[in-house]
């Protein structure tokens, strides 16, 4: 784990725990409604203030708190051209399969690259400590994969275009 | 796209064996069984594959090494080819599909998969591999030049269809996109018949393949899945009856493959099996010999008797192979009829067509129809002396036709050459508009 | 499957059973295809023992200006049973259909594998022609004006005088096309392809990047190979337009390429497949990608999974009991 990366992951995780302080709230606008406050924004007193993580200009991650839900937004590292495709593939490939992931957004927020949607259901359901437990591993997994990719990528056209023109001797 | 003139693909992916082909042409170019094999991670053994590899370039019969200044390219594919044995980063491509799966793992360091569960896609891995080769190796197009017509099972999950539609657009950049229901495309399949005289969408389809038997009823081209039966018995349960039956007479060669073939040349449906038996014992005519060559070149002749009449029997009595499962055929087709909703049952009886390897046996439609018929008219009968009027009567009719072993791909490349086809299915450009989930509905093909 | 095959496979596979000893003559019809738009039929239209197997390609009119069809009737014509049949004779909606007579075919079996493998080819013997005579000029001009021997791999003499040279040129997919020029000391030949598919678009980068890294790093022997994206190449300046999408893709072919019939038949052989086992590899990388992808979802579910909450059905079952003791159904 490289130097900067630690620090970053520990204040996500720090910034995670305290906010994942989630209750059963219904709706104060609709009567016999309950869904995530913060996907709705309409009454400001149970929303808390967002928060910005960044580690550097492209990595970032956005934490919005209220009272019954938490969005976590991710900006994932893109360096070139190709990273981006692949963070574009390997993200669409995850939203498509959300359903298996229960707390991931089928849309990430705008300007990031994937969202989750935490819920005090999700709360009941699953411990909170390997909640957050999973976000900073998928955020470090991300990483990986999509240098690991990357890599990938090269060896694979090296040896395709090596194998090719070796045929011509 | 300028994907105007070229044919489309047609493929057929069945549990046992996969059916690959052009639209227009009156049977698939290729059909082998869906299986992959691929590597062993830990062997790392490298001796049987360069055997493997000269087994394929020698289709031929005619074992002899090419002799032109072409064989210095072909040999050198073969040693090529070896290099991505043993690279972990290369493993990826080193598989082999059909036939050539089934040779590989005979040696150590394959091991054999089947893609394909219970007809439906299980491993998407390998799957994708799959289509991969078939595409690039036999079938020899460029996905973006031509569209593409795949089949799936009745009660595919939509899902199944999204992860086929990601698969096509998203690696091969198809075309264009069409899943259609196996049933479905054999109802098509059989307008080929002269007994079919207006060309509807509705019918009850008996798939009988490899593993097991459908009975699907459709209503104007929808299936209804609520009212499907599958019955355990099909082509493996009458092969391995067979097989019984020369062991308990002890036969000198009571192999599988001599049981297929058996099977295959010899097996008819009787009307009657106490007549039948009679006919044996009277005639030793009906007694056939068969001539099995065995592996170490010695010509062996066996007999076949009543195995005969009464392979195929097992699907009308199949109390005579089977101790857990005892329901007819007929009966079987009958319940899921009377399941379905009533304003289409008449149609559903009136149209009753074959599909798949199993139902190939001589006469199997006609005992079909006249032990149906039975059951149909006591119903008639019954109701009739009930109620006091007399009823209009059902017609029942089992529609035999030519393709029925591959109707599933033949309906297929029928529907895929009318020149409204491409019309109707999903492009490139559509998918990568709206998303995966455009694969959830196809409209139905309209009848021509 | 690293590298494409070259002949097709079905093509093979049905004239090795037609010419076999013990072959049933079926009645056949039946299309197929081969990369680039390619399209054959085989046939038997009047007897089952003369099979008629036609091919359609796109760019046959450019293949037939170059001389394929010459060249097909020198590597099928010696067959006494093979007829060759061309415009107006041959098969509607195809370009060239050879009628092979199977009943008089009076080759031993050394011959039959030849004459198969020679069919399964049909493909690549049709695009040949403008490679072979590219080639001739290339000799031609090689004798008028010899390469500087001190110059292996001619890196800077675009000699002025090859300028002038014609060019020849296949629009074999339409937007897609295939240049070759012959010059004095070295053959070029420039593909322009297009991609359709963003994500295609970057990965070929990468790709062209490494087929242009190969040769300085290990394959010496190996032709030069050249890409740039949107400008069009020196040598084809003149007849090609920009349209800022195309990329183009050169190969330096040099004497080594060339001097003998079995490596200029190789040169052609790998190099016309170019396109296919690049737009393949595409592909397939993709498909690894998913494989990957599949995996990591795996994974990531697995961790999620573990982050529920166990809970003990036993001990639910045991906490609630009526007064009289009884316990509730667990549903």
């Amino acid at each position: 784990m490289s130097q900067s990366l630690k620090p970053y992951l520990t204040a996500v995780r720090h910034s995670l725990n305290s906010s994942l302080c989630l209750q059963d709230f219904s709706s104060q606008l609709v009567e016999r409604h309950n869904y995530p406050e913060i996907e709705n924004k309409r009454s400001p007193e149970i929303l808390l203030n967002p928060l910005h993580i960044s580690r550097n200009a492209s990595e970032r991650v956005l934490i919005e708190p209220s009272i019954n839900s938490v969005r976590v937004s991710i900006k994932i590292k893109q360096s070139d051209e190709i990273e981006e495709i692949l963070v574009d593939k390997f993200t669409r490939f995850l939203t498509k399969r959300a359903e298996n992931f229960l707390i991931l957004r089928r849309v990430p927020v705008e300007g990031y690259d994937i969202s989750f949607l935490l819920t005090n259901y999700h709360q009941e359901l699953m411990m909170k400590q390997k909640l957050v437990d999973f976000i900073i591993e998928f955020m470090e997994d991300v990483d990986k994969e999509i240098s690991e990719m990357k890599l990938f990528l090269n060896a694979r056209a090296r040896f395709v275009a090596e194998s090719y023109l070796n045929m011509f001797d | 796209m300028s994907s105007i003139n070229t044919p489309a693909v047609v493929m057929d992916n069945g549990t046992g064996f996969t059916k690959l082909g052009f639209a227009g042409n009156d049977s698939p170019s290729w059909v082998f069984p869906t299986a992959i094999a691929t590597r062993n991670s830990n062997s790392s053994s490298t001796t049987n594959t360069s055997s493997i590899l000269n087994k394929s370039s020698d289709l031929s019969s005619i074992n002899s090494p090419y002799t032109s200044s072409d064989t210095s390219f072909l040999n050198r594919n073969k040693i090529s080819n070896n290099s991505i044995h043993g690279n972990r980063e290369m493993s990826d491509l080193d598989f082999y599909i059909g036939d050539l799966a089934i040779d590989a793992s005979k040696g150590p360091s394959y091991s054999l998969n089947y893609p394909i569960k219970h007809g439906q896609i299980e491993n998407w891995d390998q799957m994708e591999r799959f289509w991969e080769n078939s595409i690039f190796k036999y079938l020899k197009c460029q996905p973006e030049d031509h569209y593409f017509l795949l089949t799936e099972p009745p009660l595919n999950p939509p899902e199944n269809r999204e992860n086929t539609a990601e698969i096509m657009f998203e690696s091969f950049n198809c075309a264009g996109l069409y899943i259609a229901v196996q049933a479905v495309l054999a109802l098509a399949a059989s307008w080929t018949s002269s007994k079919v005289i207006d060309r509807s969408l509705t019918g009850t389809v008996i798939d009988s393949g490899d593993g097991v038997t459908h009975v699907i009823p459709v209503a104007e081209g929808y299936v209804i899945g609520s009212a499907i039966k599958n019955i355990p018995i099909a082509g493996r349960d009458i092969t391995s009856f067979i097989q019984t039956l020369l062991r308990e007479r002890g036969e000198l060669d009571s192999s599988l493959k001599t049981a297929e073939e058996i099977k295959q040349k010899f097996c008819y449906v009787c009307p009657d099996i106490v007549k039948e038996f009679r006919k044996f014992d009277n005639d030793s005519e009906m007694f056939a010999k068969y001539i099995v060559e065995t592996v170490s070149h010695r010509k062996v002749e066996i007999d076949i008797g009543y195995e005969r009449f009464l392979a195929p029997e097992i699907f009308f009595n199949p109390e005579i192979a089977s101790s857990d499962f005892l329901t007819p055929l007929p009966i079987i087709v009958d319940q899921v009829i009377q399941a379905s909703p009533i304003d289409v049952r008449k149609n559903l009886y009136k149209n009753i067509v074959l599909s798949g390897g199993s139902t190939m046996f001589k006469d199997f439609g006609r005992r079909l129809q006249r032990d149906l018929k039975t059951i149909v008219n006591e119903r008639v009968e019954a109701s009739e002396r009930l109620s006091g009027s007399k009823s209009s009567g059902v017609q029942v009719q089992v529609i035999s036709h030519k393709r029925q072993r591959n109707a599933v791909w033949f309906g297929g490349s029928l529907m895929a050459q009318t020149s409204e086809f491409r019309s109707y299915c999903h492009t490139k450009r559509d998918y990568d508009e709206y998303g995966p989930n455009i694969v959830r509905n196809f409209s139905l093909f309209s009848v021509p | 499957m690293l590298q494409l095959e070259p002949q097709n496979l079905l093509i093979e596979e049905t004239f090795a059973s037609a010419l076999s000893p013990n072959y049933e003559f079926p009645s056949l019809d039946r299309i197929l295809t081969d990369f680039d738009f390619t399209t054959y039929r085989i046939s038997t239209p009047e007897d089952k023992g003369k099979i008629l197997l036609s091919i359609g390609i796109k760019c046959w009119s450019d293949l037939a200006k170059y001389g394929s069809l010459e060249l097909l009737k020198e590597k099928y014509g010696h067959y006494s049973f093979i007829q060759i049949l061309s415009e107006g004779s041959c098969e509607p909606g195809y370009d060239v259909s050879l009628y092979i007579d199977i009943n008089n075919c009076t080759l031993n079996n050394i011959e039959k594998a030849e004459l198969v493998c020679q069919l399964s080819l049909l493909k690549r013997n049709c695009f040949a022609a403008p490679f072979l005579k590219a080639f001739k000029r290339y000799e031609v001009l090689s004798r008028e004006n010899p390469a500087d021997p001190n110059n292996i791999y001619g890196e800077d003499s675009v000699a002025a005088t090859n300028n002038n040279e014609e060019v020849l040129k296949l629009d074999y997919r339409g937007e897609e096309s295939i240049f070759i020029k012959p010059s004095n000391d070295r053959v070029t030949v420039i593909f322009s392809t297009v991609f359709n598919d963003e994500t295609d678009k970057i990965f070929s980068k990468i790709f062209l990047q490494e087929f242009s890294d190969a040769r300085k790093r290990s394959i010496q022997k190996a032709p030069q190979v050249i890409n740039s994206h949107k400008d069009v190449p020196l040598e084809i300046q003149h007849i090609e337009k920009p349209t800022g999408e195309k990329t183009y893709i050169t190969f330096v072919l040099f004497p080594r390429h060339l001097n003998t019939e079995d490596a200029k038949w190789n040169t052609i052989t790998h190099i016309q497949m170019f396109r296919s086992y690049f737009h393949y590899h595409i592909k397939i990388v993709k498909c690894y990608l998913h494989q990957r992808m599949r995996y990591r979802v795996q994974s990531f579910t697995k961790i999620l999974n573990r982050a529920k909450r166990e809970v003990d059905e036993a001990e639910l079952r045991s906490e609630r009991k009526t007064a009289s003791g009884r316990r509730f159904e667990v549903r």
